[in-house]
């Protein structure tokens, strides 16, 4: 069965690199949302198994999204997406429950490796 | 960017990331040259906004970004928002590796807001450039690395730190 994946970047080019990585594997892109206010509102319906989140986004960040979505549903799987990979935001990440951290441009190993640590 | 660093060290971390970034994320390799953009340009900038207040402005060919995008969708036929798309994620994507070896080297963190796309060139106001970089692609096509430091208003420079 493939596992549904929820992705939340600001970018369209982020959602084809996504597609074109998992190609062959058994995850699907279930939904995509473009901003950490449209993810907490299509969370509940779409109940992916994982999400994907960029931080910097137009109005309100991954971050606070990512802690938004873990507050209504701790068991939330949550891996940050990000250029911004270092210093405290891997720190705000862990401290708020992220389950990963991926760092953009992603490797294709690293990002899959990345989502079975999560979903483990 | 910030008196921790040379402007030589800070030009390497940024031809570096810029390198990494473009073979990466678009498929093309960039070296430094002196094959400045033409006529047909398109700008995108963006503004530290947290541990520094500096700026890093792209002028590209538009040709350049049109064949980097369509590298980067996969798709021969890529719309202008979809060319403004590709560029301001490319120069995110780049900030992001700026700022994390700008971290590794002086323990600094920063931060950088949304990137902004312009038809043509922009130069940012209250800014002037502190330093240029240029690439070719080897098919005519160039590039420029702008860093921009806020205007002196003739304060004493410190023409060797970044």
């Amino acid at each position: 069965m493939s596992r549904r994946i929820m992705v939340v970047d600001d970018s369209r080019l982020v959602r084809v690199q996504l597609e074109d990585v998992l190609k062959g594997t058994d995850y699907e892109i279930a939904a995509y949302c473009r901003s950490g206010e449209d993810a907490i509102e299509q969370y509940a319906a779409v109940q992916p198994d994982l999400v994907t989140m960029d931080i910097i986004m137009q109005g309100m960040d991954g971050l606070d999204a990512a802690e938004a979505i873990l507050r209504s549903n701790p068991d939330a799987r949550i891996v940050m997406v990000s250029s911004l990979a270092y210093d405290d935001t891997f720190e705000r990440a862990k401290a708020i429950g992220a389950k990963g951290f991926v760092d953009k441009p992603f490797h294709r190993e690293q990002l899959l490796k990345v989502f079975e640590e999560a979903l483990s | 960017m910030n008196t921790a660093l040379t402007r030589e060290e800070l030009e390497q971390i940024l031809d570096q990331a810029l390198q990494d970034v473009t073979e990466r994320t678009a498929g093309v390799r960039l070296r430094q040259g002196d094959h400045p953009p033409g006529e047909d340009l398109c700008t995108v900038h963006i503004t530290f906004d947290r541990g520094f207040s500096t700026s890093l402005t792209l002028c590209a060919d538009t040709s350049l970004l049109l064949r980097m995008a369509r590298n980067s969708f996969h798709e021969d036929a890529v719309t202008p928002e979809d060319l403004e798309e590709f560029s301001k994620e490319y120069l995110n994507v780049l900030c992001g590796k700026v700022t994390g070896a700008m971290f590794r080297a002086t323990q600094i963190p920063a931060r950088f807001g949304q990137p902004r796309f312009y038809r043509g060139r922009y130069e940012p106001e209250e800014q002037e450039v502190q330093f240029i970089l240029t690439y070719s692609d080897g098919h005519s096509e160039g590039a420029q690395l702008i860093h921009h430091v806020p205007c002196s208003h003739g304060d004493e420079a410190e023409p060797n730190e970044a």
